[in-house]
Order: C-alpha cells, then structure tokens, then sequence
C-alpha cells in the first residue's frame, strides 16, 4: 500500500518457526520445523499430503499451538497469540477452502477484513475499491460472494488478506480447483503480494509449475520434518525430493 | 442512500401504518395492535444478537423481563407499592417516575444484565449456546416469581400506567433504528463476517467473542426498552408473563419472518403477530361470515406448526434473510 508506517518497514522482520513439533494424541504431525518468511521473498511449502503443511501454517496463524517450539513475529514471541491478534498485527492468511463470508457481498467481504485490523469505514471502502480493481473482481463487487466461480474465489480470499495490509500473507493451496489457464493469473497475484503490496508469501501448493515459477525459495516438509530446502533450481535437481514429492515413488503429487 | 431508505424506512412504514390503523378498530383490538407494536420491539431486539451472529438464545426474555419489573415498579405510585408489595427495595419502593424515564431505566438494565450475561456466555457456540441462555432463562424466571424485594412475584400487580399508542410506536422505530444502525456500523458488519466464517473473521483481526458481547449488551439493552413498553402497553406484570410462552412466540416471529433481516425481523413480528390475535378471538369465537369457534390451545398449536413448516419448506424465512428492496443477483 502506499505509505506505510516506520514500524511496517522494520527491516529485519521476520516470521519465524524455531523448533516448531506438533503431536496429536500420539501422532506427531510436525517434529522440530525451523522456517523464516522475510517481507522480500515468496517461499514455497511443499511436501506430500499428511506433510503436514496446513498444520504449521494453522501454527504460524494461531488456528493452533505447537506442542514444544515458538512462532516469531517480527522479533514478538507470538506463540500464545489467537489468529485475530496475529491478524492486527500483520499475519494474513488465506484458506484452502475458500472460506469466503458468503452471505455478504465481494465488496464486504473485503470491507470487513480491513475494518477487523482497525481501518475506518472509510479508509475500507477505498482498500476494497482499490483490491477489488486490481484484482479484477470490481465488476463484481456487488454480488454476493456466494456465487462466485472458483477463481474469483480463490482471488476474493488474496482480496481480503491484502486489505488487512500485512506484512506476511500465508496461502494454503490457492491453486486447488483452477484451471491451468487460471494458474499464471493467480501467479501473478502472487508476485505483486510480494512486489507491490510489500509482503512476504508462504505459498502452498500441490502445483509443482507454480511453485518452481514464483518461489524465492521452497522448503520441503515430508512426515512432519523439513527434508529440504534451497532455491527452485536445486529443489528440482534434489533427488530426495523427487521420491518424496514429484512421483518417483508414484507416492502423491 | 437509496438503500438506507427503503432499508429502513420500509420496516418504518410497517410500524407507522399498523399505528395509524390501530384508530380504527374498537378498543379490544386496540390492545392487540398495540400488542403487536410492542412483539416487533422485542423481536427487532432479539434479531440484534441472532441475525447478526447467528447464535440462538433462548434467554431474551429476561432481559425484556428485567424491563418488564423495572419500568412498571417506578412508574406506580408509592403508596401503592408499599401496600401492596411491602417486601420491596427501599429504592424501588419510594421511586415514583413518569413513563418515558422508565423506558431509559428499563433499557439501561437490561444492557447490564446483558453484558452481565454476556461476559461468560459469549464464548459458547451452538447447542451450548442454546442451553447456557435458557438456563439464564430458568433462573431469570424463578428469581422473579419468588423473590419478593424486586416485585409481586406470584401475584398480579395491575394499576400500571399505560403509554399511548405513539409512544409506543415511536419507541418501536427507535428500537429499529438502532438495529440498523448497528448493523450498518463496523461493528455489525464484523459480527456478520463471524456468523458467515468465525475461523475466516479471526484470521481477518476480527474477535468474535469481543463482537458477540457487544451486540448482546445492545441486544439487551433493546430488549430491556421493549420490556418497559410491554408493561405499560398491558399496564399490569403477572406471573410467567416472561418465560416460555412469549420467548417461544417471539422466537417463531423471527424465524417466521427471516431471521437474518431486520425486515424479516419487523414482517415475521406482525404476522405472527396478527395470525395471534386472530387465533385467540377465534378461541372465543369470531364471526368470519360464519361462527368460528377454535378450541382452547389452538393459538399456539398452529404458532408451531407455522413455525416448524417454514423452517422445512423455507429456512430462511418469510423474507429469505435479505434486506427491503435488495435482490441478491
């Protein structure tokens, strides 16, 4: 957004997992999983389904606590924190299920996600004017989010998690259910979160194509652990990965 | 500002016309037009936290209960009271205050008690929530038909003042008016991001407990003013005036209409509300071109049966949930 405050440009903010393990009534969905997110950089969570991947961006959001291990942000200890107070302070998130508020129309959906981190109703109005135009739903403003098609869907959720002006946008799947021909669209939101809207994005995806073109970096999660990480090109030619995730093994992609 | 006015001013007109029309009607109907006057403010109050939130409560009526005791106790006259309620707080019994002062007390406690209320309740969800405001309905219940510092407890205290039909009707539209104001502001439009995605709202900032509990305190701050109209529109409090009966009918009234809309709220409250009236002349007998002689429970039977019909065959009420002159495309 156009001008922000000295705190919103603190440089070395960082979202940080430090040593994040999450067990569940014995089964161990995450074991000691270090990740940073800088505001510059779009990094990639990959891995296999049971990863474990939705479990730590529900840690990292405050959908839930980790077992033993801390989530930073910007140098907070936010570990204890619920989602809404991580929201106000700059961590948006996006749901693999769409989770749009059905019953109110696209206008208000983005409305009412700048006036939940505090904006007046004024100041939201514009947010959502401006969003809704840079994302192309403008045309669409006034329909009720419930009938949207999957793509403007998948777009109204990136809508509503920019218009809290975050410092960190976590997407959980937002290619899941788009068409091929939509993926390019929706890397290009991916790019201007981190370009134009100045923050950093987890991005997870099951499509390897969108991973490998806007990632900075992808860190590779396989039964709860980090198995990997490094910039695209060396996660291509990472053998380990290739069995883990890209089907060597035939196991999932 | 288009939709402002038909937004409101439709359930306006509604309020307005059944008002100007109660004149025309001999004086036992009267009562039931203003009746319904005062079933729309209850209602309205009750849509504040349900439509907006989308969590049930059974417990509403005690707020409108608390306005019920309070507004028709300072409006008696002393003497009275110490004759025929002796038992009564120094405070309550020497208090002797006009009708309109006795609606803002009225209101102001039953925004205490909502908030009272609130403060633990708010966090339940659901069938929870369900159970926690009927127990709040049970005891509200019970405290008042047996205690006797706050009221007549089992017997009827009659001698009330009773209020005008405009007065009622004005204290109805500011009731609406504050419903949609309330769901205009941001904090209206935030409680209904949580009824729509509670987990969709945190992530946005939004605390759903924080949104609850403000809109059950206004919630029952309206209940509590409804509570003071419907003492001085019946001019007398009797025992279980406020319990299952009128939190079942008001309930239906909401449901029937849509609950949530604030006109489904003001529609399904007059409906219901002349389909009442109806039903219970016609347990004494009404002539409908014919004599039509109802037997005795009728009323309520067929209440139900309404109300367990829309619910199946339109779920969303009479209204659809949506506001006057506004189509979902």
């Amino acid at each position: 957004m156009a001008e922000q405050d000295p705190q919103r440009r603190r440089p070395s903010g960082l979202l940080r997992a430090v040593g994040v393990s999450r067990s569940f009534e014995g089964l161990q969905a995450l074991t000691d999983v270090d990740l940073e997110l800088a505001r510059s950089e779009v990094v990639g969570l990959i891995g296999p389904n049971g990863a474990g991947k939705t479990t730590l961006v529900n840690v990292l959001t405050g959908f839930d606590f980790p077992t033993t291990g801390r989530v930073e942000l910007e140098e907070r200890d936010v570990t204890r924190w619920p989602p809404q107070r991580r929201g106000r302070a700059g961590l948006a998130r996006t749901f693999q299920h769409g989770h749009a508020f059905k019953g109110l129309t696209v206008r208000e959906n983005v409305e009412v996600a700048a006036l939940g981190v505090g904006a007046s109703s004024r100041d939201a109005r514009t947010r959502a004017h401006r969003l809704l135009g840079a994302l192309g739903l403008a045309a669409r403003a006034d329909e009720a989010a419930s009938v949207l098609p999957h793509g403007d869907e998948r777009k109204l959720g990136v809508a509503r998690a920019l218009a809290t002006e975050p410092r960190f946008v976590l997407m959980d799947e937002p290619a899941a259910g788009l068409t091929e021909a939509e993926v390019p669209d929706l890397a290009a939101v991916v790019r201007s979160v981190r370009d134009e809207h100045g923050a950093g994005v987890l991005l997870i995806d099951h499509n390897v194509t969108l991973i490998l073109d806007v990632c900075d970096r992808i860190q590779v999660l396989d039964q709860g652990r980090t198995l990997a990480e490094g910039t695209p090109e060396e996660i291509r030619k990472n053998i380990d990965v290739a069995n883990a995730y890209l089907g060597g093994s035939g196991r999932d992609v | 500002m288009r939709r402002v006015v038909s937004e409101l001013g439709a359930p306006v007109i509604l309020v307005v016309a059944t008002a100007l029309i109660t004149g025309a009607f001999s004086q036992a109907h009267q009562l039931e037009f203003e009746n319904a006057l005062v079933m729309t403010a209850i209602v309205v109050a009750l849509y504040v936290f349900i439509g907006n939130s989308g969590v049930i409560s059974f417990g509403h009526v005690s707020f409108v209960a608390v306005g019920i005791y309070l507004g028709g106790i300072l409006t008696v006259d002393p003497q009275t009271k110490t004759f025929t309620m002796p038992g009564l707080f120094p405070y309550l019994r020497h208090t002797d205050i006009g009708i309109v002062p006795s609606l803002a007390l009225a209101a102001a406690a039953g925004g205490v008690y909502g908030l009272a209320v609130g403060l633990p309740l708010m966090r339940l969800s659901g069938l929870p929530a369900g159970i926690a405001t009927f127990a709040v309905l049970g005891i509200t219940a019970n405290v008042l038909y047996y205690w006797q510092k706050i009221g007549p407890t089992a017997q009827t205290l009659s001698d009330i003042p009773e209020a005008g039909r405009w007065t009622l009707a004005v204290a109805t539209i500011i009731t609406i008016a504050a419903a949609y104001g309330y769901q205009r502001s941001r904090f209206g439009r935030m409680l209904r991001a949580t009824r729509e995605d509670p987990a969709a709202a945190r992530a946005a900032g939004i605390s759903v407990y924080r949104q609850r509990l403000i809109a059950f305190t206004l919630s029952g701050a309206l209940a509590g003013l409804a509570g003071g109209l419907y003492v001085h529109q019946l001019g007398l409090i009797a025992p279980d005036l406020t319990y299952l009966d009128l939190t079942f009918v008001t309930l239906a009234m909401l449901v029937f209409g849509g609950v949530a809309s604030l006109w489904g709220a003001v529609l399904g409250a007059l409906a219901i509300s002349a389909l009442n009236s109806f039903l219970g002349d016609a347990e004494n007998t009404v002539h409908v071109g014919f004599r039509l002689t109802l037997p005795t429970g009728t009323r309520l039977v067929t209440i139900g049966a309404v109300m367990a019909l829309v619910i199946i065959l339109r779920p969303s009420g009479l209204t659809g949930g949506r506001e006057f002159g506004w189509r979902r495309r």
